[in-house]
């Protein structure tokens, strides 16, 4: 403390440079503080919205038992918790989605007058119904396929097998097949 | 009487000093009415003296404060609300049964906060179209004027007045909200690209479940009403920074009737617009006297009555309709029809009509109807300000002659929109087939 005269120049830099150098110091200074302060904001806003975008879904399996295969009845069966419809003539299944392609309501099932076979990717199909939603009024033919209203398109099918463990019938949700599917059982 | 105060003029100390606490609800002089403005917290949005004829009843038919009356009434009776309703798939149900059937005024507390939900979208919605008549998104004098500004604030607080409504509706968990929610999401998810990730964080996973619950529940009680609020409150400032209604523009350019002699004695005081001491600087037809009223009482009797009004015929409304509560939320069964809210049905009578099918090509409805379609009538409406290209003199004026043009397109896309609402509310039967009100209703085919 004694050495130093409070009175001399500072020996490190000549008066007229530490003037000039004043403003662009602060002037750093106060953009790495607003710099800062938009990264910071930024950083736990993203995390924030992150935070909100689930990494574990808790959403039921996508493959799902659906019964003993011989217990279904010829025609039409509606699984609501599926949200599906299984078909069975003899023996040989097929399975449509019962969820609307338009906006997702769950279409029902409408029993027709006179039953008709149609010739359905390939092979002949008994259509028994016809499917209407609530929602908007689109309708689908016994096969899925869109024929009037807004819906975009046709139902999906899913992929039925048969467990190798206990003989039960088995849809896969998440694999949609074409309508040429059929489950044929021996 | 709370209100009495001495009736003897009031000599403040210094400027800008009120030695009165409260105002009086029949100043006594001018300058115990401009007092009152700046000595209360809540009248200090108000100027100290308004044109008078902007306080007319069948100009601006008070709309904006009937609005805001209500959104007061929604956080008063959603109070109540937040202590007796549970927020989880499994009791929210239940609890909505209760606040109905059990708590002792449930109902009544649940349908004023139902009926104001509503009114307040018609109220709004009034407003809007109101501004949008008279031209008052414009700015008349120009100085330091942003109303243009103020109108997409106003548009944008609209749709936050809609979510409000919608975020709402899901709560009870019912049917009707189930949905109404799935639908309402879905269209979101029809956005190519990105809707799926869009639907996924509104509904926080794949299904309706209750991450979605817990994900609307605070949108509907923190977000958007304190969005709405800040928004609000801005709003008001604008309004005052403009120099209060359009109409009060168009005074300010007419030419001056007369001129005023000066006045000999001067104070240029906060509170110098008090009669007679003023600086007698006439620049406008506005300052003549007797062209603008105090705020106290002229103004603030009238928001009182608008306000006192509109709890009285939400009250009214509220012990006279019942509150629906389908039956509980069941994903598996889709109510046949499924309508949405009535504010949203013109939307989803067009979602039904706008499927475009090119040959092999399909765009879903929900994207048309759902998303480009309002977002192209959201955008239009936001952007009039810059379009509108008439003159200054039609602002503040009902049906002016040389706006027809814009006023008779914005009545028809009005019309419109009336009368979908009128074909999804009365003309839709069950699977949403046309039906004449008169007719039967429609025999649904047998269920599987
Ligand atoms: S959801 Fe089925 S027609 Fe719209």
């Amino acid at each position: 403390m004694s050495d130093t005269d409070p009175n001399s120049p500072s020996p490190t830099a000549p008066e007229t440079d530490s003037r000039d150098a004043r403003p662009d110091r602060r002037d750093f200074l106060l953009r790495l503080g607003i710099g800062a302060g938009v990264v910071a904001v930024g950083a736990q806003g993203a995390a924030s919205l992150r935070a909100l975008v689930p990494n574990v879904s808790y959403d039921a399996p996508t493959t799902v038992k659906l019964g003993a295969a011989r217990e279904f009845p010829d025609g039409l069966k509606f699984l609501p918790d599926q949200r599906l419809y299984v078909f069975r003539e003899g023996n040989t299944y097929h399975a449509i989605s019962a969820v609307c392609t338009h906006l997702g309501c769950t279409v029902r099932a409408e029993a027709l007058s006179q039953p008709e076979t149609r010739e359905v990717g390939g092979s002949a199909l008994r259509l028994t119904h016809r499917f209407a939603c609530p929602c908007h009024g689109s309708t689908y033919s016994g096969d899925g396929v869109n024929s009037s209203g807004p819906a975009p398109r046709p139902l999906a099918w899913y992929r039925l097998s048969v467990a190798p463990d206990d003989g039960q019938l088995v849809v896969d949700l998440a694999d949609e097949v074409d309508r040429d599917f059929r489950l044929t059982l021996a | 009487m709370a209100f009495a105060l001495k009736r003897t003029p009031s000599t403040p100390s210094a400027p800008g000093v009120h030695p009165q606490a409260l105002w009086s609800y029949r100043p006594q002089s001018d300058r115990e009415a401009g007092d009152a403005i700046v000595s209360n917290l809540l009248l200090h949005w108000f100027p100290a003296k308004v044109y008078k004829p902007s306080l007319d009843w069948t100009y601006s038919f008070w709309l904006g404060t009937a609005s805001a009356a209500l959104f007061f009434l929604l956080i008063l009776s959603g109070l109540p609300l937040l202590f007796l309703y549970v927020p989880s798939v499994e009791r929210a149900y239940a609890s909505v049964k209760d606040i109905e059937y059990v708590v002792t005024f449930g109902w009544w507390i649940r349908a004023v906060h139902r009926i104001s939900a509503h009114l307040m979208v018609v109220a709004v919605a009034l407003h809007l179209v109101r501004v949008f008549l008279t031209a008052a998104y414009r700015n008349g004098i120009g100085r330091s004027q942003r109303r243009e500004w103020n109108w997409v604030l106003g548009v944008v607080m609209l749709l936050l007045t809609l979510f409000l409504s919608f975020t709402g509706y899901l709560l009870p968990w019912d049917q009707l909200a189930y949905w109404a929610v799935t639908v309402g999401t879905n269209i979101a998810s029809s956005i190519p690209y990105v809707g799926p990730q869009m639907r996924e964080l509104m509904i926080g996973g794949r299904e309706i479940e209750q991450a979605t619950l817990i994900r609307f529940y605070v949108l509907h009680c923190i977000m958007l009403p304190g969005a709405l609020g800040v928004l609000f409150a801005y709003h008001m400032w604008r309004v005052r920074k403009d120099g209060g209604l359009a109409k009060a523009d168009r005074e300010a350019l007419l030419p001056l009737p007369r001129v005023e002699p000066a006045t000999p004695t001067k104070t240029y005081t906060l509170l110098g617009v008090a009669r007679g001491t003023a600086p007698a600087i006439t620049s406008s037809s506005l300052e003549v006297p007797g062209a603008s009223v105090n705020a106290v009482p002229d103004l603030t009797r009238r928001a009182i009555i608008v306000t006192l009004g509109t709890f009285a015929l939400v009250s009214i409304l509220a012990s006279l309709i019942a509150s629906p509560l389908e039956e509980p939320a069941n994903p598996l069964v889709t109510p046949n029809p499924a309508k949405a809210p009535w504010y949203f049905l013109w939307l989803q009578e067009i979602v039904t009509d706008t499927t475009i099918k090119l040959r092999s090509f399909t765009i879903n409805g929900a994207f048309i109807g759902g998303v480009i379609l309002p977002g192209l009538l959201v955008g239009v409406l936001t952007a009039w300000p810059w379009l509108d290209r008439t003159s200054a003199d039609v602002v503040g004026v009902w049906f002016a002659r040389e706006r027809r043009r814009q006023t008779l397109v914005f009545l028809a896309v009005l019309l419109a929109i009336l009368a979908l609402t009128i074909v999804g509310t009365y003309l839709r039967g069950p699977y949403w087939n046309f039906y004449w009100p008169w007719e039967a209703w429609p025999e649904i085919p047998a269920r599987i």
